[in-house]
């Protein structure tokens, strides 16, 4: 009796220790962390800041290194990390690119919700910038503007599908104002276009349009956020300026290839939890005025599912062939 | 600076890369002393290029592919010497001058610069493509095709206006279009090669002098470098300033308006020192400017300095239009890092001229499998994608083609390279103007620069009506 009490007790405590044993997942070589960007990109300045301060807080023990695969969007490095079913070794960063790419290129057949999600980690905020001298106090006095004159007015911006242009789409639908959006492949050409008076408006990175503002070269007229800046306490969201429009988000976080062990997402989970709340990251975060985003589980996976219809609505809007 | 210098000289991996894949190893240091490392990475880089662009026509980087026209061909007749001397020499003047502007001109130059919206940018192509014209070969009318085709390959990729694809046959590598550096060293290197390969000339086909002095360019070659050194400071530092330039239009631009206003235009391509000069200059010079829009404006004028804005952020400094102003220390050591890293360049590679003309004693059963090699290797190093070293087989086959046929390679390359721009100005223009033509002209600088490209077309037509009167004139007497 005793003897089989004893056994089925082993048997118990080794039952027990199995989900303990199998999360003690660890990587034992360097992990491929892939970007969509080439070097020196957002995202890829983003992915080696984190690799860098990974290892200085010593939460991983191999080396994270970062993987350009640049090209159609993020289709290259998206069927990269598909390729990659099931490799242990491999994380990506996505934006909201990854979203929205495989909506409208026929070509980028993989989709985010082909991939395993880890975490969310930021949210950029945005705002919409006038230069100083403009006419335009505020968003309401811009749409007002536009609507008097449709088409006269122009904002620079990137490609039609990027989040800048989204903004104009849903204020436009919003408002029954119209103005022209001019894509500018690089980012200095919208600004610059913008300081020239090429274009009256931009939608820019908080952090971006902070020294144009202490310059006096550009002003902000409307954050593009649920609450106020804390950088801009001044600025009235859309929705305090009556204009009734979801915020748009530009998140950026880590996923895994498909098929990957549970033990391996949850390694990385503890990993970015740990790194969330590490004082290096909050300082960068600050620095570079992001919102935190910390996601993960579930949640990521709504926000992936709620984010992927929300774009397609809003492309489909605006006339943008919508490919799935 | 060394560094810079040998990944120049590796074919495909550009400046941009390069700072970027070195970036990590600078956040160690003082920002300060990082920055003038990049500096110096960022200029050995530039100059490296053109190295293997003379020796065995691969260009090294898109910036250096004007200089394989000139340049590879007076390397084939023994002066590879003058031709890597007057490189580094055009580059040690021009980029001086660079820095000089970056001093004295910056916040002025930058003013200027805003001015530049779509119809003037517009304006510019249309100037750059009158300019090089006719660039080489007999016939006008292959001339005129080649660049279509450029024009056409340009297209290739994601429309940045509609999100849609254009001419990639369902394959995602095309999405991005085709690398510039890619048709190149297809169209120039490999087919080069197999042209070679085909006229089985026996031993050597370069010839190369004895003796130091002639493996340095002579006094002659300096006195008909003299204006290039100029054109290419100028045209090199304002293109550097346009934030939507960059340094291959630049060389392209300084080439073209060095045979606009050449005595000797006729003989671009066939090997004129100055066809060299002019290029490696404005290479040069385009790094003083490209740092005007981010240090003035905390605007990057290329996808260098995009980096190098990128490196200033995590170095802990904000880049904007106050960084000069609450970072001295900055500014003036990266000026001073710009004139040490110059002339160490001169310095470095003055020397290493003759010893890299010898390269080409090398027997061609040793050197071309060499030159397969580099091309490769480089291609495939621009973004780790075999498709890549496809492509580059197919204009090397197109090259080979075209060489046989007697179709001007340059024309194409120059098409692909300002064709580009051309159609992002014009489709900005019209998107601004809700499809009115007259924004083209509506400022007077887009309108000057469309009159003066009008003027230089008409010039070689004039000169083909007078060259027929001259003729009747003599036939009838």
């Amino acid at each position: 009796m005793t003897r089989k009490l004893t056994q089925w007790i082993s048997l118990l405590t080794w039952l027990l220790t199995l989900p303990l044993m199998a999360s003690a997942f660890e990587p034992t070589k360097t992990v491929e962390g892939v970007v969509h960007t080439a070097p020196g990109g957002g995202s890829d300045i983003l992915a080696r800041a984190i690799a860098e301060m990974l290892q200085k807080e010593k939460l991983i023990t191999q080396r994270l290194q970062v993987v350009n695969k640049s090209g159609g969007g993020s289709a290259v490095a998206m069927s990269y990390l598909a390729e990659k079913k099931g490799d242990n070794h491999v994380i990506g960063f996505f934006t909201g690119v990854w979203v929205t790419n495989p909506l409208t290129t026929k070509e980028a057949t993989v989709t985010i919700k082909d991939l395993t999600p880890i975490v969310r980690l930021v949210l950029e905020p945005a705002v919409v910038a006038v230069k100083a001298d403009s006419p335009y106090k505020s968003m309401k006095d811009f749409v007002e503007a536009a609507k008097k004159n449709p088409g006269q007015l122009r904002q620079s911006g990137g490609s039609v599908t990027g989040r800048d242009n989204l903004v104009r789409l849903v204020i436009e639908k919003a408002t029954g104002a119209k103005w022209v959006f001019v894509s500018f492949p690089g980012g200095g050409e919208r600004i610059a276009n913008l300081l020239g008076g090429h274009v009256q408006m931009m939608v820019m990175e908080p952090q971006e349009a902070g020294e144009h503002i202490k310059a006096g070269n550009l002003r902000v007229i409307a954050a593009l956020t649920e609450k106020r800046l804390p950088f801009f306490p001044d600025v009235p969201t859309l929705k305090e300026q009556g204009i009734d429009v979801p915020v748009i988000p530009q998140a950026r976080g880590v996923l895994a290839p498909p098929g990957v062990g549970n033990d391996v997402v949850q390694y990385w989970d503890g990993v970015f939890g740990r790194f969330a709340k590490t004082s290096a990251w909050k300082k960068y975060q600050n620095d570079n005025q992001f919102e935190d985003g910390y996601l993960t589980g579930n949640g990521l996976n709504k926000f992936f599912d709620d984010l992927t219809v929300q774009m397609r609505d809003v492309l489909k809007e605006a006339g943008v062939k919508v490919m799935r | 600076m060394f560094l810079g210098t040998i990944v120049g000289v590796l074919p495909g991996l550009g400046p941009p890369a390069t700072i970027a894949l070195l970036l990590p190893l600078t956040f160690k240091m003082d920002p300060t002393t990082a920055m003038i490392m990049m500096a110096g990475i960022y200029y050995g880089a530039k100059y490296g290029g053109s190295t293997t662009s003379i020796l065995l026509n691969v260009p090294g980087e898109s910036s250096s592919v004007v200089t394989c026209l000139d340049g590879y061909q007076l390397a084939r007749q023994g002066r590879a010497g003058a031709a890597l001397g007057i490189a580094a020499i055009a580059s040690f003047v021009a980029g001086t001058f660079g820095v000089l502007g970056l001093m004295f001109l910056a916040p002025p130059v930058a003013k200027f610069a805003l001015r530049f919206g779509p119809p003037e940018y517009f304006g510019l192509m249309v100037l750059g493509l009158a300019m090089v014209a006719f660039l080489t070969g007999k016939s006008v009318v292959k001339g005129i095709l080649t660049t279509l085709v450029g024009l056409w390959l340009a297209g290739v990729g994601t429309d940045v206006f509609t999100a849609q694809s254009r001419f990639t046959f369902g394959q995602m590598e095309l999405l991005d279009g085709i690398d510039f550096i890619v048709v190149s060293i297809g169209l120039f290197a490999i087919g080069e090669v197999l042209v070679n390969l085909e006229s089985k000339v026996g031993g050597e086909i370069f010839k190369v002098p004895k003796g130091l002095l002639n493996l340095l360019p002579s006094l002659q070659d300096l006195k008909d470098s003299r204006f290039a050194f100029v054109n290419g400071s100028v045209v090199g530092f304002f293109i550097g300033v346009l934030p939507g330039a960059g340094s291959t239009i630049a060389s392209f631009l300084s080439y073209g308006l060095e045979k606009a206003v050449s005595r000797r235009a006729d003989r671009f391509g066939t090997g004129v020192i100055e066809g060299v000069a002019a290029p490696e200059g404005a290479n040069n010079s385009e790094t003083g400017g490209s740092l005007v829009p981010l240090l003035t404006l905390g605007i990057p004028g290329s996808s260098t300095t995009a980096i190098l804005l990128g490196a200033l952020l995590l170095w802990g400094f904000r880049p904007g239009p106050l960084l000069i102003q609450e970072n001295p220390n900055l500014f003036w050591g990266l000026v001073a890092s710009m004139y040490v890293g110059n002339l160490m360049l001169l310095i470095l590679n003055l020397p290493l001229v003759p010893l890299f003309a010898q390269i080409l004693r090398v027997p061609y059963f040793v050197l071309y499998p060499i030159i397969f090699g580099i091309s490769i290797v480089g291609v495939y190093s621009v973004s780790q994608s075999l498709f890549d070293v496809w492509m580059l087989v197919i204009f090397g086959l197109l090259g080979y083609a075209m060489r046989k046929l007697d179709f001007p390679a340059a024309p194409l390359v120059l098409g692909m390279v300002l064709g580009e721009r051309l159609e992002l100005a014009l489709r900005q223009s019209l998107m601004m103007s809700q499809g009115e033509l007259s924004i083209l002209v509506a400022s007077p600088l887009s309108a000057g620069m469309l009159l003066l490209a009008g003027i230089l077309l008409l010039i070689p037509m004039l000169n083909r009506v007078r060259s027929w009167r001259v003729k009747a004139i003599e036939q009838e007497l």
